[in-house]
């Protein structure tokens, strides 16, 4: 029953850690660029759904997205496009300094104490094993985001225009694909993505602070990596690992003060084996 | 005589300067003691400059993206600062016994090069976004175990009580702390100006050209991370003398990133760049702790990523090329100096070792495959790259 | 042209640092009051960042507690002014904070808010040899004969209090402890509760998380079938614990806390009756009182800060200004705006450690609406009643 109960939650905060690590493998795919701000995104997300959840829970979730979407767009527009051709790392530096400027705003705005609700999804009794309703919620969710993104990408035109962009933007401009749109159209899921994954984490922890979707945001991009970055079942595969693993290390109190070092250490281990991660592709260095 | 005044700016500035630094400092402390609150600045500075050095020697020279030189500090501090205080235990000296102190620094040195060897044996087998995970999830991990250490050895969630010079002797910390920084700058400078050096820089602009012409590359990355962690690990060390309780939490990724904005800010691959980047930051942090009191607290962080976008933005926008080119520091400096543009000086010196831009790329492809490539252990063997699986 | 360029600007940068050394020059014992209008009370506290409600708590309250003395025409004539800087709850970030308060004219300490940046705090105040009266740095190591002082209860006496209360109590119960292990405060308490159990007990159940943990599966699943639980912990992780528990945890289990339980059924977005379990705790102050000195204290908060944080940290430092200005009211020496740090340290020492002195606060056990009696040990610790709260009874 404990194991059972150890896959279920695996899977659930792996769903969640998965829908984290698309918003990252894509928009690292596409505009090239380490999004440290993407977890900001996910407190972005957390903010608006407590703030709107006395309206409405079904309001609050749209208003999340949407909200989290224009905060998207807003620092794409910003932040990111002057920077198109820079150097990445200097890309990455911007992206860091806007994931500060999210959370003091965050502070400034809401102030220091968490914000947090109480909604409590109940349980269903499945033969011996109790399981919340949420994280059963959770997991049905973050695979039909899976598949869905699946599919568009590859078989919509602004999903292969995606690609296109990802293999060679120069080129992809030349076939007259709108390059700042297919990358405005990335930051626009991974930010949604992000949206759900931080509602979703709310419901859950029931509370939200500024640093809220630090430790998430960190722990998707290790799920992106483990996965092989640019890969998106690779963000679906890594997700899950880092979920399993957190559920195991849940069941065993000796080691639950380590799920942290456990986590990065077996991602160390991925991928001292496996490079690039375990669905990323090999490319070929030119001389 | 004009070309050895030449030659000395170009090689010796640096220690010229930081020299006359240290040697005022040392006068001043000695004849009236300066405002507590300048030491304590002086000594932030002295840390960030060895820090910010050690990392733009990977980050800079070597090429390769590390996110968590910070736990390297950490090993320096928690097992410097932890020898340190067996010793004095020990022989029952004082904290401020020099001898101690330079034991510790070796050791701590030596502990953080260790693990500077191991995480460079990931560096060989991974290259950019790769290595930069692992960098990163190297300090957690040292953080994590840090943080859950026996109380008894350090300190564990209370972390460590170093052993300190005292409030009224930092100024001591700060002479050792500029006489560190010109031993780094010595190693370091020296260094890449060597034939090891010239190897560094070459397998940065292209690994495989570089193997190709015969440069031992195992060898010479691995001899970046070891010399880039012992410096992060000494100053470490010179961290936790100065503060006390040192806790692991202070070096996590936030740490590790502020160190690699000041190399990036200095300018990728200039040595001079990452020792005036690291004063300036370390001086604005410091400032706007000390501006914003009170309920004005809560903009500090909101000032340092505004300035620091900006500055960013600035100074890689390629769309701001033509803003860059009018109004610049040089500009507003051979203003001031009434100097005139000269059109005939090269002012890009292809031949300099320093002001190479590095460059990090971002390689890997969106996709949607499940099928893993089957691809052998050899490093460029001809895997051939799928174009996104959907054909 | 380029060499040139960094040539002039390493040496303007060289000689803006020497001008800098030069005009910073400053005597080694320097009164940096001496300009001072107003009496200048310092604190450092986390103002930004995950502990920034404890900080801002302390910050809005010392405030009040300030304005309130100047509007009654200051201490013996001279106004009361408070400076807060931000520590961010880092020890490395208190060189920086103590010499803007030291150096920027503060007479009287609040020392640091949190226990971590608290005791590289007392180093520094030990040397300078001035006085701090923390209101919520409550480790083992903050106070000191020399002149640190506290208004919480040490951690080891919390534990000790709490392991007596369980002994008296819940004997032959079975006990989980759920605390935060990279937190001083929470693995003080812990560790003395735990040594002061007596073997009525047996096996204790000990889970803990660290850092801003949110997700306590594992952790309730260790903890589910305990009589009594011990929360060592603040009230955020507590909430959360007891929200994400609230169906699987016993329905008779008591969650049991200390100090840092305060506030727990004012956390936006916690309805403390959608759980099922006893909450109870013990400690100082009770911030959702109606009646007697707290509840004056709390109106006066709520009317001046209506959407700050309000918690037993607020409390503590409100008490902290008025008990100093007690101090410096019932001695004997004059008191002026431009006396040094080290001035009123040793008047304020003298008062704190001499027998008549009690000061009657809000924080501790009020009778009948009177303030309660608060007096100061040698060593720097309170005295003073603790009192156990029952926030709910099971349902």
């Amino acid at each position: 029953m404990e194991i059972i109960m150890t896959i279920i939650n695996g899977l659930s905060i792996g769903g969640t850690y998965a829908m984290i690590a698309l918003g990252y493998t894509m928009v690292y795919g596409i505009a090239k660029m380490l999004n440290f701000a993407h977890g900001d995104i996910i407190m972005v997300g957390g903010y608006t759904i407590v703030l709107f959840f006395p309206i409405s829970p079904i309001i609050g979730v749209i208003a999340s997205v949407i909200f989290c979407v224009t905060v998207g767009i807003v620092v794409e527009k910003s932040a990111y496009k002057p920077l198109r051709g820079a150097s990445p790392l200097a890309v990455l530096i911007t992206a860091i300094g806007v994931s500060k400027l999210l959370q003091s705003s965050a502070q400034i705005f809401l102030g220091s104490e968490p914000r947090g609700i109480t909604f409590n999804f109940g349980n269903i009794q499945i033969g011996s094993v109790s399981i919340s309703v949420l994280t059963l919620i959770t997991i049905l969710c973050s695979v039909a985001v899976m598949v869905a993104l699946t599919l568009f990408v590859k078989y919509t035109k602004t999903g292969r225009a995606m690609i296109a962009v990802s293999e060679d933007r120069g080129a992809a401009q030349l076939m007259g694909i709108n390059v700042n749109f297919i990358i405005m159209i990335t930051f626009i899921i991974g930010s949604a993505l992000a949206a759900i994954a931080g509602v979703f984490l709310v419901f859950k922890v029931q509370d939200v602070g500024t640093t809220f979707g630090a430790m998430p945001g960190i722990k998707a991009f290790a799920a992106a990596v483990i996965g092989g970055i640019g890969s998106i079942p690779g963000a679906m595969v890594g997700g899950l690992v880092l979920g399993f693993i957190e559920a195991i290390c849940g069941m065993v109190p000796a080691l639950s003060p380590y799920t942290d070092a456990i986590e990065f250490a077996i991602l160390i281990i991925v991928l001292l084996v496996k490079p690039t991660g375990f669905l990323g592709k090999k490319r070929r260095e030119k001389v | 005589m004009k070309k050895s005044l030449k030659s000395f700016t170009k090689h010796y500035l640096n220690y010229s300067v930081i020299g006359a630094i240290l040697i005022v400092f040392s006068i001043i402390s000695l004849v009236s003691p300066m405002k507590t609150s300048m030491v304590f600045l002086f000594q932030q500075i002295t840390v960030a400059v060895i820090m910010a050095l050690s990392l733009s020697l990977v980050v800079g020279f070597l090429g390769e993206l590390s996110l968590g030189h910070a736990g390297f500090m950490s090993i320096g501090a928690y097992l410097g600062g932890k020898i340190a205080l067996v010793i004095i235990e020990a022989g029952d000296l004082k904290s401020s016994n020099i001898l101690v102190f330079i034991v510790a620094v070796l050791v701590g040195a030596a502990c953080a090069a260790l693990c500077g060897f191991i995480v460079g044996f990931a560096a060989l087998r991974l290259r950019g976004d790769y290595l930069a995970i692992v960098t990163l999830a190297f300090g957690e991990i040292v953080r994590v175990i840090f943080t859950h250490s026996d109380p008894e050895s350090f300190g564990g969630a209370l972390g460590l009580k170093s052993p300190s010079f005292g409030m009224k002797e930092t100024f001591v910390l700060v002479i050792i702390g500029i006489l560190l920084i010109l031993f780094t700058l010595f190693v370091i400078q020296n260094l890449l100006r060597s034939k090891a050096g010239r190897a560094i820089t070459a397998i940065r602009d292209n690994e495989i050209a570089a193997k190709a012409t015969g440069i031992n590359v195992t060898k010479h990355k691995l001899m970046v991370f070891v010399i880039s962690a012992a410096f992060a690990g000494v100053a470490g060390v010179l961290f936790s003398y100065a503060n006390s309780p040192v806790k692991a939490d202070t070096f996590d990724y936030n740490y590790s990133i502020e160190i690699l904005v000041m190399v990036v800010l200095g300018g990728m691959g200039s040595i001079n760049g990452s020792i005036i980047s690291a004063v300036l930051i370390t001086v604005l942090n410091n400032r706007l702790t000390t501006i914003l009191t009170g309920d004005n607290a809560v903009f500090k962080d909101l000032f340092y990523a505004v300035i620091l976008i900006l500055i960013v933005i600035y100074n890689n926008a390629p769309g701001l090329k033509g803003f860059r080119e009018k109004y610049n520091l040089k500009n507003f400096m051979n203003k001031i100096l009434k100097k005139k543009h000269d059109p005939s000086e090269i002012t890009n010196d292809a031949a300099r070792w320093d002001v190479v831009p590095t460059k990090i790329e971002m390689n890997e492809v969106l996709s949607t495959d499940i099928v893993v490539d089957k691809v052998g252990r050899g490093d460029d063997s001809a895997d051939i790259r799928e174009r996104g699986g959907n054909k | 042209m380029k060499k040139t360029i960094i040539k002039v600007l390493c040496l303007v940068f060289a000689v803006v640092m020497v001008l800098g050394c030069f005009t910073a020059c400053g005597g080694g014992e320097e009164n940096y009051a001496e300009n001072n209008t107003k009496i200048k009370i310092g604190v450092s506290g986390p103002l930004t960042g995950g502990a920034a409600m404890y900080g801002i708590a302390v910050k809005n309250s010392a405030q009040l507690a300030v304005d309130e003395i100047n509007a009654k025409g200051g201490v013996d004539g001279v106004m009361l002014e408070l400076v807060a800087v931000d520590d961010q709850h880092d020890p490395t970030k208190v060189s920086t904070t103590y010499t803007t308060l030291y150096e920027g004219g503060c007479q009287l300490f609040l020392g640091t808010v949190t226990t971590a940046p608290g005791i590289q705090f007392k180093q520094y105040a030990l040397e300078d040899e001035i006085f701090y009266l923390t209101p919520s740095a409550s480790g083992d190591d903050i106070p000191s004969s020399d002149g640190g002082f506290q208004m919480c209860f040490t951690d080891s006496n919390q534990g000790t209090a709490s392991a007596k209360y369980f002994n008296e109590n819940y004997s032959g119960k079975k006990v989980g402890i759920f605390y935060k292990a990279d937190d001083d405060y929470s693995v003080g308490i812990k560790n003395n509760f735990v040594a002061g159990l007596n073997s009525s007990f047996g096996n204790v159940v000990e889970a803990s998380f660290t850092g801003e943990a949110s997700q306590f599966d594992s952790q309730i699943t260790l903890l589910k079938d305990c009589d009594v639980i011990f929360m060592p912990i603040y009230y955020t992780p507590a909430s959360q614990f007891m929200k994400q528990g609230a169906s699987k945890v016993k329905a008779s289990a008591v969650y049991f806390g200390c100090d840092g339980f305060d506030g727990i059924d004012a956390v936006e977005g916690f309805d403390i009756n959608s759980i099922k379990q006893e909450v109870s705790y013990l400690s100082h102050f009770d911030s959702t009182s109606t009646t007697g000195p707290a509840a004056d204290y709390i109106n006066a908060y709520k009317a001046k800060y209506p959407d700050a944080p309000l918690n037993q940290f607020g409390a503590a430092a409100y008490d902290c200004v008025y008990a100093m200005v007690a101090a410096l009211e019932s001695s004997d020496e004059e008191i002026t705006a431009t006396m040094s740090a080290q001035d009123f340290a040793e008047i304020l020492k003298a008062e704190f450690t001499s027998d008549d002195f009690v000061f009657h606060g809000v924080t501790g056990e009020c009778v009948n609406g009177q303030k309660s009696t608060i007096t100061w040990n040698e060593d720097g610790t309170v005295n003073k009643r603790a009192v156990k709260y029952v926030v709910k009874q099971k349902s």
